[in-house]
Parts: structure tokens; sequence; C-alpha cells
């Protein structure tokens, strides 16, 4: 298979920045995941979708909104009503997602149409508050749980997989924009690029 | 101005996209009563007081939202989904809960 | 020291000496110091020029309502207008200069302007910027370059030309409870809200926290005011659940309890740490917003009461004790109420001479007498100050007997000495936020202020805001907004703080005005007089909120937060109405100015959003010249050395209808349309047929809107029975996809389709030209791409470079064509391969201009032409309106107008003079260059066409079929472009397609 080329690679570049004399304010990186699909119910076969993402998974989820979870291999999180994106570290889930059965709902491959970005460390809630009008403590907004949001016009589908770590999904096109907003934001706290 | 979003909560109303007025009801798509397509494409309400309006969370989950808003105090008194008729709204995340 | 500055006291530090230059001369302060105490300390007396009439002016105030002493704060070459110095604090290497003067604050020629005081009285702007009516300058801009003239005469300060490259953030915060306002009521109730484990932000607009605390004098619970307030700080401070924000001033209170603030975060110093912002923009949503924002004192409205030396009495107190400055040796107060006898004796406290007290009633409280022996100062009952001496600063003042109750001065009159005097006409609650959030606000009479109503929906008050002048009860009110705001249960707060010295009777004599000859002034910046309000009254204004438009009274940058009051009295008074009859304006944001780059913030330069194709960077290293197309960059043409822009896309379009040629088509709207109802939807939202395409084809389709007219075109390729690729123009990418989920969501809930925008899963690379095939075939596998497997419209699946690609036969440029899809991951990859095979052939990438050009000589419709206004049939699209099922526009599209003739179809031009045409030019049949007219339409397109050796233009002209053939003129005065054109088919080039068939 041919490596897929990151959007980012450009604008990518290790190390610290930014004001880190009292330490690293946030982590950023690429999670590049081998598939990022979504998949979507029906109304009336959410249950159903849910059971074929454990079962595919072994993840369990939450019946309710932005329910999510993760594992080493997979994180899963509902973004939409019925709608949840599914990521796998695997090239190749969209075939693999056959027990999503088409009178369940739909798969849509975004492995090349989405950028998984992570920002992670104690400052990380405050660096995305600058860019993102949603309420990121841990209370609104417990871990493995995800949203829909945006900034300006770039959409952004957010997980939270740690107590200070956020995982975000933004389109490729608007990535490496996105991404010189973000280290702009992460330059009052010193951020780490890894 | 917030809009409480079933699926996503409280959001701010940047996240939304007004789609016009909710009273608008189409005709049959077969339907040749022009008399009734002009006022389906054509008129508006435009009351000072309670609206029923549609609104898309289009920086969100993107689902068409069906809300009573008063035009007088932006104040909104109920939201659903516009696809499920009647459905009580259902709040999902209260903003800056407290543990 | 300077001889002004008290030895110890207040909260600057006196050990670190700080450096600055206030119109070019240097001085120095301390750490603590604001602008203005820092000048006052250096003897500076003078601060600025007025608005209208260029008079002398000093401090009024120490805070955010000063009108008087505004400056530029300039940083390197940006200009910062109108900052009041009592909001700057001063830093080493800060540069201010006073404004509206020159050449120097001290000589200003424009000062003449005092002289000329009728002329510019209230209503100037209107009555003389009317221009002439009659008379030979009727008619001529002759009045505009007066009125340019009188504008930079008066005025404030001037906004600089240099970029402001300051970084301003915005930022976004969720609190239980917001606390507006830091003094012993706002810092009561942020403790017991956050006691309660409630989310607690406490906002304050100055660099220190503890309002009043930090100036009253006052001692609570036997602890100084100023130590009581920062033990309550240094509590919270240590509470994860509080964030304290000081020198931030929330400005704005908007629905749903969302308040907008703006942090000076690095104002203050010299440089900012490094990624940190100048100004932080919050918007806060809280559950519950406690408003303790204090009150103003206000100013007495008496002749000369603008004299630099005038100040407002708790002001020269909080100078006195919170920066150990005093603002003048020999003293003097002014005063209809009992607050004023307290800063006289702080005054003394410092080490002030207090002469005289005047107070205009006739009777005091014994207090009032005791705390005027305290001080040592002549008190004179009944009696008003009549005008102030001196030129650029005090040097004494007149009085004169004053009846209270029939508010007129007798004979008698005495001068006294004083280099400094201490007005108070009262106080008015800081109610703006209230006002801000719709509340409205009710005339008490004996305090004779605006008072807030008890509480709003998202707010509940505390303190002065509410009215409540002792500091004892104000934190009992503060106590109990926390608890009512952190939702608890109401509990008495037991036994009251034991606040020395007691409050004073809070009520004021019902006096705002000493009328005498003379300009008594009511808004100082805008220098409104009274004598304007009344002249206001003359000429017929009754309501407030006329006045204040046609005076400008409380329309400046301090939003007439001093003379709002004393302005409404007047106004009623002139009416003979009880001031609550005229009732009071609406306060509007911002509660004080707010920079604009902190509104604009990340929004502009690098940090806009911006969209990249996969191809991008391929672009820039091959010379391409890009433009914006909405949020997306794509390359306009790939220029080579001395090339104009013509030459490049001419030779692009030619060498691909003579070989071939690349174009990064990335961009265009991809919308995946899944679900068992995808073929119904399809057939609903185009106006052709879908459901009869077979699997592993594709299909151009049209799109209308519901009003009938066209809305957007693209192909749709049928991937699988219930898995559809659709492609949109790319401006209407997202309203197309709007659109389709208004419909889903809205009007068709029943339909199973699902809807996700995968523009950015591809990338897309069309080849067109008579070697296109060639080429393809040379670099694809896994699938033949003849004219038996890859048919016009045909779809087929193959690997190039072993990346997985999808290829369809369509064509824009009308030639053989074929769109190759890959991953957006593997584009550039993909790409190469391609331009590497292609290669041998000579293909050449083409940009937009190019394709551009082959569109217009086919004859292919795009934005420009799809207007909004044109119907299917106007763009000769009228075969594509399928009769055989309902669709959106269906029932529409036939209407009248819409099919009437006369309307303005889509036709060709060929310029008959051989030179360029331009878009917007319009068609008339007869030139007439002195009186353009008779227009017959637009031009929508055009370019020089290779094809043809000439130049063209697509067209929108009435009637334009039955023109075909017919001569016509273009007519651009605007760029002086006449000429003549022969109107043609918009087919220009293979109108039988045979190219693209092959």
């Amino acid at each position: 298979m041919v490596e897929q080329l990151s959007p980012l690679a450009a604008v990518f570049r290790p190390g610290s920045h930014g004001n880190f004399v009292d330490g690293v304010g946030v982590t950023l990186s690429e999670m590049a995941p081998g598939s990022i699909v979504q998949l979507a119910a029906w109304p009336g076969e959410e249950k159903k979708l849910i059971a074929a993402i454990t079962s595919l998974t072994g993840l369990k989820l939450a019946d309710g909104a932005g329910a999510g979870a993760a594992s080493e291999r997979h994180t899963v999180f509902g973004f939409a009503p019925g709608k949840f994106l599914l990521t796998d570290t695997a090239e190749g889930l969209v075939s693999a997602a056959g027990v999503v059965t088409p009178a369940m709902g739909t798969i849509t491959d975004l492995s090349h149409g989405r950028t998984a970005i992570r920002v992670a460390g104690p400052r990380s809630e405050w660096v995305l508050a600058k860019l993102f009008a949603v309420d990121f403590s841990l209370v609104a907004f417990p871990q493995g749980s995800g949203i829909s949001t945006a900034h300006h016009d770039i959409f952004a589908q957010i997980q939270r997989s740690g107590p200070d770590r956020f995982d975000l999904y933004v389109f490729r096109s608007f990535a490496r924009s996105f991404w010189k907003m973000l280290c702009h934001a992460s330059d009052e706290v010193g951020y780490e690029v890894r | 101005m917030l809009i409480t979003c079933p699926y996503c909560g409280p959001r701010d109303v940047s996240e939304f996209a007004y789609q016009g007025d909710g009273n608008r009801s189409r005709p049959d798509p077969s339907s040749t009563d022009l008399a009734a397509w002009n006022a389906y494409v054509y008129d508006r309400l435009n009351p000072a007081g309670a609206h029923n309006e549609i609104w898309q969370h289009a920086g969100g989950c993107r689902a068409h939202l069906a809300v009573v808003r008063d035009t007088l105090s932006h104040e909104i008194s109920s939201v659903r989904f516009a696809r499920e008729k009647g459905a009580p709204a259902h709040g999902r995340r209260k903003s800056g809960a407290k543990p | 020291m300077s001889p002004r500055r008290r030895p110890s006291g207040g909260r600057i530090d006196r050990l670190r000496t700080i450096r600055f230059t206030f119109d070019g001369t240097a001085f120095t302060g301390h750490q603590g110091d604001t602008l203005a105490s820092a000048l006052l300390a250096n003897g500076v007396s003078l601060f600025g020029r007025s608005f209208k009439y260029h008079r002398p002016r000093g401090l009024l105030t120490a805070g955010v309502d000063e009108p008087n002493a505004l400056v530029t704060v300039l940083r390197g070459d940006v200009r910062e207008p109108n900052i009041p110095a009592t909001m700057v604090e001063i830093h080493d290497g800060l540069v201010a200069v006073s404004q509206n003067r020159f050449p120097s604050l001290a000589y200003d020629v424009s000062a003449v302007n005092q002289l000329g005081g009728k002329v510019l009285s209230a209503g100037f702007y209107y009555k003389t910027f009317m221009g002439p009516v009659v008379g030979p300058l009727k008619g001529t801009r002759f009045w505009m370059l007066c009125e340019k003239i009188i504008r930079r005469a008066a005025g404030l300060g001037r906004a600089g030309h240099a970029p402001d490259t300051a970084r301003y953030e915005r930022m976004n915060a969720f609190c239980d409870v917001l606390v507006v306002g830091s003094g012993p009521a706002g810092l009561a109730a942020a403790r017991e809200a956050a006691a309660s484990g409630a989310n607690v932000i406490l906002a304050e607009l100055d660099p220190q926290f503890g309002g009043s605390a930090n100036w009253s004098g006052e001692t609570i619970d036997g602890e100084p005011a100023a130590a009581w307030a920062s033990d309550i700080v240094g509590e919270l401070r240590d509470q994860a659940n509080v964030r304290l924000l000081k020198r931030t001033t929330v400005w704005g209170y908007y629905d749903d309890n969302t308040l907008a603030a703006v942090e000076r975060v690095s104002d203050h110093k010299a440089s900012p740490a490094k990624g940190a912002p100048r100004h932080r923009h919050w918007t806060i949503r809280a559950g519950k917003v406690v408003l303790a924002t204090g009150a103003f004192e206000r100013p007495l409205v008496f002749p000369g009461n603008d004299r630099p030396g005038v100040v407002m009495a708790s002001a020269a107190q909080r100078y006195a004790n919170e920066f150990g400055v005093l603002p003048g040796d020999k003293v003097a107060v002014f005063t209809n109420n009992d607050s004023a006898y307290r800063s006289a004796v702080a005054l003394n406290n410092a080490g002030a001479t207090v002469a005289t007290i005047v107070d205009v009633r006739a009777e005091i409280s014994e207090e009032c007498h005791t705390l005027a022996r305290q001080c040592g100062a002549e008190l004179i009952v009944g009696h008003a100050v009549t005008a102030t001496e001196g030129g650029k600063k005090l040097t004494g003042i007149k009085l004169a007997p004053f009846t209270e109750a029939a508010g007129a001065l007798s004979s008698g009159a005495r001068s006294v000495e004083a280099d400094c005097l201490l007005m108070s006409g009262g106080w008015s609650p800081t109610i703006h936020l209230a006002s801000q959030a719709g509340a409205r606000p009710l005339w008490d009479a004996e305090l004779q202020a605006f008072l807030p109503p008890e509480a709003g929906k998202g707010w509940v008050g505390a303190g002065a805001f509410n009215g409540t002048f002792s500091t004892a009860q104000a934190i009992a009110e503060g106590f109990a907004a926390g608890r009512v705001a952190a939702d608890l249960a109401m509990v008495e707060i037991g036994t009251l703080p034991d606040v020395e010295p007691a409050a004073l009777d809070p009520r004021p004599a019902p006096v705002f005005e000493i009328r005498a000859k003379g300009k008594s002034f009511v808004d100082f910046q805008h220098d409104v007089t009274s004598d304007d309000v009344r002249l206001a009254h003359i000429e017929g204004f009754v309501s407030v909120e006329h006045l204040k438009r046609y005076t400008t009274l409380g329309m400046a940058t301090d939003q007439g937060k001093g003379s709002n009051v004393p302005g409404l009295a007047i106004m009623a008074e002139a009416l003979g109405k009880p001031i609550p009859e005229v009732g009071t304006t609406r306060f509007r944001p911002p509660y004080a100015p707010v920079s604009v780059g902190a509104l604009a913030a990340e929004r502009f330069g690098d940090l806009k959003p911006e969209r990249l194709t996969p191809m991008h960077d391929w672009h820039l290293d091959n010379e391409a010249t890009m433009y914006s197309a909405g949020l997306w960059f794509r390359p306009m043409i790939y220029g080579g050395p001395g090339e104009t822009i013509e030459q490049a896309y001419v030779r692009e379009a030619r060498v691909t209808r003579e070989t071939a040629g690349i174009v990064d088509v990335s961009t265009l709207g991809k919308i995946a349309v899944q679900g068992p109802d995808a073929a119904e939807l399809l057939d609903r939202a185009y106006s052709n047929v879908f459901s009869t395409l077979p699997v592993g084809k594709a299909r151009y389709g049209l799109m209308l809107r519901e009003d009938g007219l066209v809305f957007d075109d693209g192909t749709t390729w049928r991937l699988g029975d219930n898995d559809f690729l659709m492609t949109t123009t790319t401006a209407n990418a997202g309203k197309v996809m709007q659109h389709l989920e208004y419909f889903l969501d809205v009007v068709w809930p029943d339909l199973k389709v699902h809807l996700t925008s995968v523009t950015d899963q591809w990338a897309g690379a069309a080849i067109g030209g008579p070697k296109a095939r060639e080429i393809l075939a040379a670099c694809v596998t896994g699938t033949k791409v003849d004219n038996e497997a890859l048919p016009f419209m045909g779809i087929v699946h193959g690997e190039i470079a072993g990346a997985p690609v999808m290829i369809c036969r369509l064509s824009f440029s009308g030639e053989m064509a074929f769109e190759v899809y890959s991953g957006a991951g593997h584009g550039i990859h993909v790409w190469e391969a391609l331009i590497e095979a292609g290669q041998p052939f000579g293909m050449v990438p083409y940009g937009l201009e190019a394709l551009g050009t082959m569109r217009i000589e086919k004859g292919h419709v795009t934005g420009a032409e799809i207007d909004g206004r044109t119907s299917a049939r106007d763009l000769h699209l009228g075969w594509m309106l399928s009769r055989k099922k309902p669709f959106i526009g269906s029932a529409m599209m036939d209407r009248e107008g819409l099919v009437a003739s006369g309307r303005l179809e889509l036709v060709g031009l060929v310029s008959l003079d051989n030179r360029p045409l331009s878009g917007g030019a319009h068609i008339v049949e007869d030139v007439d260059m002195d009186n353009p007219h008779g227009s017959l339409g637009h031009i929508t397109a055009a370019c020089f066409s290779p094809a043809l050796e000439k130049y063209i233009a697509l067209a929108l002209v009435a009637d334009g079929k039955a023109r075909h053939g017919k001569r016509a003129h273009v007519s651009d005065p605007l760029r002086d472009r006449f000429g003549p054109v022969e109107i043609v088919s918009h087919h220009f080039f293979d109108p039988e397609g045979k190219r693209m068939h092959g």
C-alpha cells in the first residue's frame, strides 16, 4: 500500500515551541490512524448499530448522546444522532465493517478525508477553549465522549480520550490551517510537537 | 443567544444556521396549485412574539431543529429535532454543571 | 520623591521606580501607578484639551469614568488613542501623548474656539453640515472640504496607519457564577458562592482586587479594609473552582447570560510574555451573574467646573489613599451630600490643607460638622460655587449664598483661594450591565439616583450597585447575592461585619446645577453644557433619546458615566417634569471601549481559515500563481518566465486541446449519498432522472431552487445500488449539502438516506486532450481505459503507481477527458505519476484561467451564469427538466415571468474589434458614450480563445437566441471600453461534441 501523506507535513515541526520555560502546557501530535469511518444508523436502528460496533471492536458504548469508548486499537464516539466516528490503527476498516448491514445503516470511509490531531497536557482545556465555544471541563465533557463543533468554518469532531487529552478530527483540507491556529493558541503555554 | 440542541446541549448561536420560517408547509409535490406554492415559497410570518423557526446545528451535529423563539426577547421556549414531529425536547449537557 | 507623593501608603511600590514619557518629557513614577497618578505626583495638572472648545482639562476622576484625561499610547508606530490616563498603568518605556491640541498642550491655537461658544452649541453639526441649498456653492464639494477641516479641529485622538502587530486572543469560559466587581460586596459574593463548590469567575477591571476597600480608609472587623480584601482574594486564589480575572472589563451583557469581557493581559508590561496576547477577549456563559459594579460619583454642574484642579471628591480620596499622591495642597470642597466630608478628611490626613467646605445645604448633620472640624476646614453651608478662577490651573473659587429650595443664588459673593476643588453631586449606581440585560432602572427620590430593579432573571445585585452605600450592608448583600447565585438556601448573615467609621447618610440634596454666568459642563468629554441641554429643549426636543443624539450628551467614549443623570435632571427641569417621567436612556454595550483587535482576534491574516487541496504544495513548487476561491486556494496559471497571465492561459489551453492538460479539481464539492432511498432523493432533488442510472455510470444533473430558478449543477456517479457520489460546484458545495439536509430532515424525514461531505476524502485530477487516454493507459493498472471499458460517463476502478483510483470519463473542457479520483492522502502520489506519464506527450498542468477559457469555448455554465436569476431555459438547459416526475422547483419553474419573452438568455459574443472583453460590461444595440443606456444584458465571462483566435465572451442578453448572428456593442463606461461584437451561439467550439466523445 502507498503511504498516506500528511497534510501537516509542511508545517509539522517536532520539538518544543512557544513559552515553555515553565514546562510544556500541551503536546500536539498527529494520530494518523489507519482507518477512519463514519457509521450512521437509520432511525430506530441505533442499538443494533451500537451492538455491531461492539462486535467489531469489543468496545462497549453507553446509549446516549456523544457516548464513546477507546481501546489500544479502536476509538469510537457518537457525534450526531445515530452517527458514530470509528477509528482503527489498521487500514481497511471500511471493508471489515461488513457487520453493519444496509438495513442497519451506512458506512462511509473518511480515512483520507479527516485528519486526527491529539492535544494532550495540563493546559489542553485552556488552549481548546480559545478555539471552540464549548465547555471542555470534565463535568460537561466526560472522558470517552465526543462532540461536534466548529471553529469559524472548520468543523471538528472531538473526543476526550483522557482527563487532559483530546482527539480532534478535522477536514483534511483545513488541517494545515487549523494546525497553525492550534500552534498559535498554544504559544502562550509552551507546546511540544511530536 | 444559546440554542439547546437536543443532541449537543446548549451551544452558542454562532454554531447554528437559520433555515427559515417553521410554519411553511410544502404542498404535495405533484400539486399544480400555484397559489399554494407561492405561499410556501414566498409568504413568511413576521410575528412580534413566539415564532416557529427552523435552525440547523450547522457547526455541530447538523440536525435541523424546530425552535420556538420569541422575536422580542430572543427567549427560546422549546427546541426539538425537526424530523421528530411533536417529540419533546430533551436536554443533554448543562454547561458548567457542578460535579 | 515628588512633593505631592506621600511617604507611605497605597498600592504603589516606592522602591521600584518606573521611567516613562508624556508629550516627550521624561517622568518617573512607581510600580502600581497609573499614568494619571504618576503625572499628578509630578505636578502635572493639564492633561488634555476638550473636544469642541479646546479648553484645558485635567483629571476629573481616578477610574474608568474619566472623561477629560484621554491620551494616546504609542507602541512603536502603533497609536492607540483615547485611553483614559486613569486606566493606563505605567511601565518602563511607556510613551504617551496628549490629544486634540496644536502645537502643544499648553499652547493650543484652537483654544480660540472658546470664543465661539454660541456658534458651536448643540446641534452644531446638524445645522452646519447641511451644505448650501441655494447660491453658487450649491451642489459643489466645497462644503465637504469645510467639513473635513472642522472635523479635524474638533475631536479626540488620531488613529494611526501602522498595522497593529500585537497579539489578540479570544477565549470561551463557562461558570456557575460570574461576579462582576471585586469591592467588598463582590468579594463577599464570590467567597460565599465559591464555598459551596460552584464554579466562580470574579472579574475586576482594575489591576487590583478590592474596589473601594483599597481607598475608603475603613476598617472591617478591626482590619484595614484593603487587608480584609486581600485576605479574601488570597483565599479565593487557592480554590480550584475560582478563576480570578483582574484588568478585565465586563463590557457586554447578552442573551442567555452570555457576557463579553476584555482582559488587558500585557498593557502594563514593557513587552508581553512570549506568546501572551496583549488583550484577551472573554466570552463568558454564566449560570448567574452577581453585579457588584459599584457606583460613580457625579459632578456638580456650575460655571468653570471643568478647570484643571476641579476633581471628584472620591477620586481625590482615591489618589491620596490608593496611590499616595495629593491632587492639591490647598483644597476646597463643594458638595450636596455627606460623602465628600470623608474625602476631605482623607486629604487632610494625607497632608493637604482643607481650606473650605462649601455645602449647598443650609443644614447638615452633626457628623458632617464633626468631620469638617476634624479636617480644620471652614464650613460654609447654604452656599454654592459660582465660578472657578485661574488659567490652565485652578487658583481659587467664587461662591455665593444659595437657597436649595429655589435653586437660586443671592448676593454676598466671596472668593476662596484653592489649587484643588473636590466636588460631589451624589452617586449614580453603575447599572450599565443590568440595563444592557434589559432591566428598566427605577428613580429613587431619596438617593436621587436610578437604581436597578430588584433582580433580573439571570442576575442579582449587591452593594453600591443597588444603592447600598454602607460597606457593612454591602457585604451583607454580597453574602446574600453569592448564595442566590449559587442556588443556595437563604440564611441570615448573622451579625453584620463591624465597619469603621460608620456609614454616613447617603441622601444628597436634589441639586444638580448652579445657574450662573459661564460655561457649565454636563458632559465633559463632548463639551456639552447645561445651556446646550436647554437649547435642545427650546428647539423642541422632548425625548431623552433625542436629547442625547442632538446634543451628543453621553455619547462620548465614557458613555456619560458621570453626565447622564445631571443631564436628565437639567432636561427634566426645563420640561417642568419630574425626572422619572423624563426617563433615562438604555445603556448599550460596550460598557467601556474595547480594542478592535480583541474583537477581531484570530480572524485575520495568517489565522484566517484556508482550505488547501492535497496537491497544493506541488502547485507552489511549479510556479503556480494561486488565487482564492472562497476559502480554497487554486492555481490560476502556471506562468513561465516572462509570461503574462493571458499568454500563460492561452498556452495552457492550446496545449491541452493539441495534446493534453491536467488540472486539480479536488475542490469540487463531493457528497456521499447513501441508503435505499438515495436514488429517490436524487430524483426529487435534480431536475433530471437519476434512478435509471446504471451502477458504474455518471450523469450530469441540474438542481433548481424551490422558486424554479437554477441552483447548481454537477455530475453524480452511481457507485452502487444505494451508493452515489454527488459532485457540486466548488462554490456551492456547502449550500447544496445544506439544501439536501434540509429536505431530508424537515420535508422528507421518512427517506432513508445519509449524506456525508466527502470533499476532503478525495483528490481529483482532470486530465483532458487528444492524448489523455494514451497517458492514462500508460500509468493505470488493474483496468482498461479504452472506449469499451470506459465509455463516455463510465466509471472504472484501478490503480496508479500502487494507489487505488476511481476514474470517470467526463469532460468540462470539451476534450476527451477523465477525472481521476484517489484518496486525498495519495493525491500528490497519483498526481505526480500522471504528470510523469504525460511528460512524453508534452502534457501541461493548467490553472483556472485555462479551465475557464475552455469552458467558455464550450459554452458551459458556472456560477457567473447560475446567478440566482436565471432559469434552466435561459441557459438552454430546458432539455434537462424532466416532465415525468415532480422535483424541487418543478412547480414554480413555469411561472409566467419565467417563461415570458424578453428574458436574458445565454449567448456567445465575439469581439469584432479584436480587443478584450470583460465581465460585467453591458451589451447595447447602439453605443452612446456620453449617455450610456439601453442595456440588453451583460457579459458573464470573457477570454481570449486560442481555438478561435479571437476575444470571446459569454453573456446574458435579452431574447439572446433570436439575436444570433446580429451585431451589438459592448458598453463599459467604467473601464472606458466600447466596441462592436457579434452575438453568436454559446457553443463556440466543437458544438457536436465530437472531441469528447472521441
